[in-house]
């Protein structure tokens, strides 16, 4: 199938693009940590607002990572029931649960998107150095569109199997 | 139905979700969304949802878990843990199981060290598992002794179960 294809090949190249942007905050994570941490214990000058910057970095690195930690495989699930299952049985579950999964994300994309409203109307900052939070939240809500697009071409291609076999 | 029904259903429903190979984390997430949509009403449940992922995703103390995954990959494409390990099994490779006792060392005084059992399982994952790997030690004895190094030496703070147990399955 040729346009599942092309498809997946798409939400390998837009997860790979999100992936760079998690690991930039992986980097910020850690160079803010390591100056934070000499700062102190050396000069005795702390970095301002290293805490804010640093959860605001992981809320970065851990977001814009999932896609890409799923098309890898590598989030954390049972697999000694399913494999043992005949085939197209596997794939009627992989298409139950890639419609779970795609619905979930859905949501959430919706519910961060107005929680990022919420917050850019409250005009939500972080404790010590201020920065707005409401980018964030957006900055998330578009994290997981990639997830919702690696969903549904699973689900498309457990589909595709379902029928076919 | 009763809450406690509620909480009875939503745990039979998380197993047959992790049965059906769905990512735990994900599972888990669902069956909760549900589970208060349920209890309460689908508005809340939906703005908890937004909350609890953004207030989770940027959890100070859950920073420790990806800042010592970097230091244990650091280490692990470095080279240290291969040279630590030659040197651990010239040691104790002649006992049975010497590489396992050198993990369990190493872990504990690792754990002691930062005081995390997740960031342990995390860095010693990274190092000792190849390594067992290729001296031919099984993945359940290997990942046995991470766990039970890191876990019983440990002086301070300690991860939630979902964490711990997140990562020894990941190692795999």
């Amino acid at each position: 199938m040729a346009f599942l294809e092309k498809f997946e090949s798409f939400n390998r190249r837009l997860s790979g693009w999100f992936e760079w942007m998690g690991l930039a905050g992986l980097l910020v994570m850690m160079v803010v940590t390591c100056l934070d941490v000499f700062g102190a214990k050396l000069f005795r000058h702390p970095v301002l607002g290293a805490l804010d910057i640093v959860v605001l970095a992981q809320l970065v690195a851990v977001s814009f990572s999932i896609a890409c930690a799923l098309i890898l495989g590598m989030h954390v699930s049972v697999e000694f029931f399913v494999t043992r299952l005949p085939l197209r049985i596997q794939a009627l579950v992989e298409m139950v649960v890639s419609f779970f999964c795609l619905t979930f994300f859905v949501l959430i994309v919706w519910r961060l998107s107005m929680y990022g409203y919420s917050l850019q109307i409250g005009g939500e900052v972080s404790a010590t150095i201020r920065i707005p939070l409401y980018p964030f939240a957006y900055g998330v809500a578009f994290a997981a569109i990639p997830v919702c697009l690696v969903f549904l071409a699973n689900l498309l291609k457990s589909i595709d199997s379902v029928v076919k076999k | 139905m009763s809450p406690v029904t509620a909480g009875v259903v939503g745990i039979g429903l998380l197993l047959v979700l992790f049965l059906l190979r769905m990512p735990v984390g994900f599972a888990m997430g669902f069956v909760g969304v549900i589970g208060f949509a349920y209890l309460s009403d689908p508005g809340p449940a939906l703005s908890l949802l937004a909350q609890d992922i953004f207030e989770q995703f940027s959890s100070y103390p859950l920073s420790v878990i990806p800042m010592f995954i970097l230091m244990g990959t650091f280490a692990f494409a470095s080279g240290i843990s291969q040279r630590l390990y030659k040197t651990a099994y010239a040691w104790v490779g002649q006992l049975r199981g010497g590489l396992t006792i050198a993990t369990v060392l190493a872990c504990a005084g690792f754990a002691a060290i930062c005081g995390s059992t997740a960031a342990t399982a995390a860095t010693m994952g990274k190092i000792a598992l190849p390594e067992m790997r290729k001296y031919k030690y099984s993945d359940q004895l290997s990942l046995g002794a991470i766990a039970a190094g890191g876990n019983y030496f440990v002086t301070g703070q300690t991860a939630p179960a979902r964490d711990k147990s997140r990562i020894y399955i990941k190692e795999l």
